[in-house]
């Protein structure tokens, strides 16, 4: 592993250019890498740079992405691009952080991936709470669009691309990639059954291309330096730099870019400054509201987007939790974000996230009986196998960790 | 200046695809605070789509209301921040205030709503009452806030 520590590949210009300038971005070099993608390759080298950069999807399931872009490459006819900025995790807020911060970059990256697969079309999916981001975006596709890159004739060349901004309507099932497109065909946020999967039959059942907006921003980088380079950044199973959002009981609360393959540790220390004075470790949450709980002795793991790996990345999220916090204002937390995002498509789902929560709150008013206790085995084991979509698995997963690691129940 | 919005006029921004469904349900429950019967009639002949199919959508995303909204609507933050931060000993003391319950639809006047992360989180607890958003609120000033609506 080879990670080279302070390597800012997404914020490296944040703070110090204005984002609702494109002056500004270019002049720091930005749009280079439309130039050298138009210029000087054709959109199959550039799937193969992705390729050989190793970068996996940034949305959670760790997908390749230069694979994704194949596999909608190879289809005929018209295509849609989706970049994914739902972001409804709770206690994530990276894609937003790259809206403010750094508008331009991602809307490089969607141009370039629109156009590698051949796509006329891009959606930005955007959280409907992200309102002043909305504003941002809007602004910057504007003065994209007066500069030539997007628009017909893409700085004098044939791509033609247009990009038009959907926000959602308060649901964070949408974040789920099937029921960000039945949204936007204006039907009920609910997942679809996969396969067929959207590079296949997606948005107006065409195949589309949806990655996360922190993915996409990844792209330009890669152009202008190479797959290769790329691939040699952090963990050698799942390259690049990644988002960290802190928050807890850290020092420094916030976004910050680091490489992957960084352990919770490492993450903590020398992201995060340490704990806050006073303050004392139980455990911490990676990866947001559906993230694993780990305990000091587990530090030690790194953190990549492996599918084996013990504790996945996820949306890159670290929460930080003090000796002295409310474990059950902690659980009443996550069993109430679930029970209300729960999409209510599938009994177990539904059910489940409901019980879980009532059971919750006996167990923080400190009634909770022998009943109780096996039923949310129960739950815990029907959500974790049984739902139509992962967000049943989800809802399952702090909660075990809190069963197992915490010992809830014998509390 | 008051302007006078109509639901035709509202529609009109919006060309009759399907993908614009979505976005005239939310600006018209937006403009109007939610989406009336009337009004749902008018979305679906200027969409031409079933009622049923608007209906469908509609009660599907939080942010589209098919009931007119209490005057007064406070929502409270539970994401894990706030909530670690005392946001449901706020809850509970709004709910003995006022003599309501979180989630209950029943008061026509009066409605507490748990909401999730707006990933604020920094400045937690968050309290929004009619859309002004109460950042570091505490178990005890809650009242104070409170005596400012009601
Ligand atoms: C319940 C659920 C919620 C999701 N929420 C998001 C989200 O908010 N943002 C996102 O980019 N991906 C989200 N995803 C993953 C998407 O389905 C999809 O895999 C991703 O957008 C693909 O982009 P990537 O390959 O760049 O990661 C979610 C998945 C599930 C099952
Ligand atoms: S698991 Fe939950 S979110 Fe997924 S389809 Fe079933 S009810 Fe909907």
């Amino acid at each position: 592993m080879n990670i080279k520590d302070n390597l800012k590949i997404i914020t490296e210009h944040w703070g110090k250019i204005n984002p609702l300038k494109i002056r500004d971005y270019i002049d720091v070099g930005g749009y280079e890498a439309i130039r050298k993608f138009i210029e000087k390759m054709k959109p199959e080298e550039a799937i193969e740079e992705i390729k050989k950069s190793g970068l996996v999807g940034r949305g959670g399931a760790g997908f390749s992405t230069g694979e994704k872009w194949e596999a909608v490459k190879k289809n005929k006819g018209e295509k849609y691009f989706i970049c994914n900025l739902d972001e409804s995790e709770p206690g994530t807020y990276k894609d937003r952080a790259i809206v403010d911060n750094n508008p331009h970059l991602l809307l490089e990256g969607i141009i370039i991936s629109a156009l590698a697969i051949d796509a006329k079309k891009a959606y930005i999916y955007i959280n409907g709470r992200y309102i002043k981001q909305r504003e941002i975006l809007e602004k910057a596709v504007l003065e994209a669009a007066s500069n030539k890159f997007i628009g017909k004739g893409i700085i004098n060349s044939h791509y033609d691309l247009e990009i038009e901004i959907f926000s959602g309507a308060g649901a964070y099932i949408c974040g789920e990639e099937t029921a960000l497109i039945n949204s936007i065909e204006g039907k009920r946020g609910e997942p679809k059954f996969r396969p067929p999967y959207p590079t296949e039959t997606g948005l107006w059942g065409k195949p589309t291309l949806v990655n996360n907006a922190e993915t996409v921003s990844n792209i330009p980088w890669i152009i202008i330096n190479g797959g290769k380079k790329y691939s040699e950044i952090g963990s050698a199973v799942s390259p690049g730099t990644k988002l960290y959002v802190l928050g807890g009981a850290v020092r420094n609360s916030g976004v910050f870019e680091g490489p992957t393959g960084m352990t919770i540790g490492a993450v903590i220390d020398k992201l995060g400054g340490g704990l806050k004075k006073g303050k004392e470790l139980w455990f911490s949450q990676i990866g947001g509201s559906s993230g694993r709980l780990v305990l000091e002795n587990e530090l030690d793991n790194s953190l990549t987007f492996n599918k084996k790996s013990e504790i996945p990345l996820g949306s890159g999220a670290v929460f930080v939790f003090d000796k002295h916090s409310d474990i059950y204002d902690f659980l009443l937390s996550i069993a109430g974000f679930f029970r209300r995002e729960s999409c209510g498509k599938c009994v177990p789902c539904r059910e489940g996230t409901f019980r879980l929560y009532e059971i919750t709150e006996r167990m923080k008013d400190g009634e909770i009986s022998e009943r109780d206790k096996e039923a949310i085995k129960d739950i815990l084991w029907t959500l974790n196998n049984t739902t139509f979509c992962p967000f049943g698995k989800f809802a399952a997963v702090a909660f075990l960790d809190a069963v197992e690691k915490l010992k809830i129940l014998d509390l | 200046m008051v302007y006078m919005q109509s639901t035709e006029k509202i529609l009109l921004e919006f060309d009759p695809e399907t993908k614009n469904l979505l976005p005239a349900l939310k600006k018209v429950s937006a403009v109007f605070g939610y989406v009336s019967q009337g009004d749902a009639e008018k979305i679906a002949d200027y969409f031409n789509l079933p009622l049923s199919r608007v209906y469908e959508t509609a009660s599907f995303y939080d942010e589209i209301k098919l009931k007119k909204e209490p005057a007064l609507v406070i929502q409270v933050c539970s994401g894990t921040h706030c909530a670690l931060n005392d946001s449901f000993r706020i809850i509970s003391e709004i709910e003995n205030a006022l003599k309501i319950k979180a989630g209950d639809d029943f008061n026509p006047k009066v409605k507490l709503e748990i909401i999730s992360c707006l990933g604020q989180c920094g400045e937690g607890p968050i309290v929004i009452v009619n859309g002004k958003i109460f950042t570091n609120v505490t178990a005890s000033g809650i009242h104070e806030i409170l005596e400012g609506w009601i």
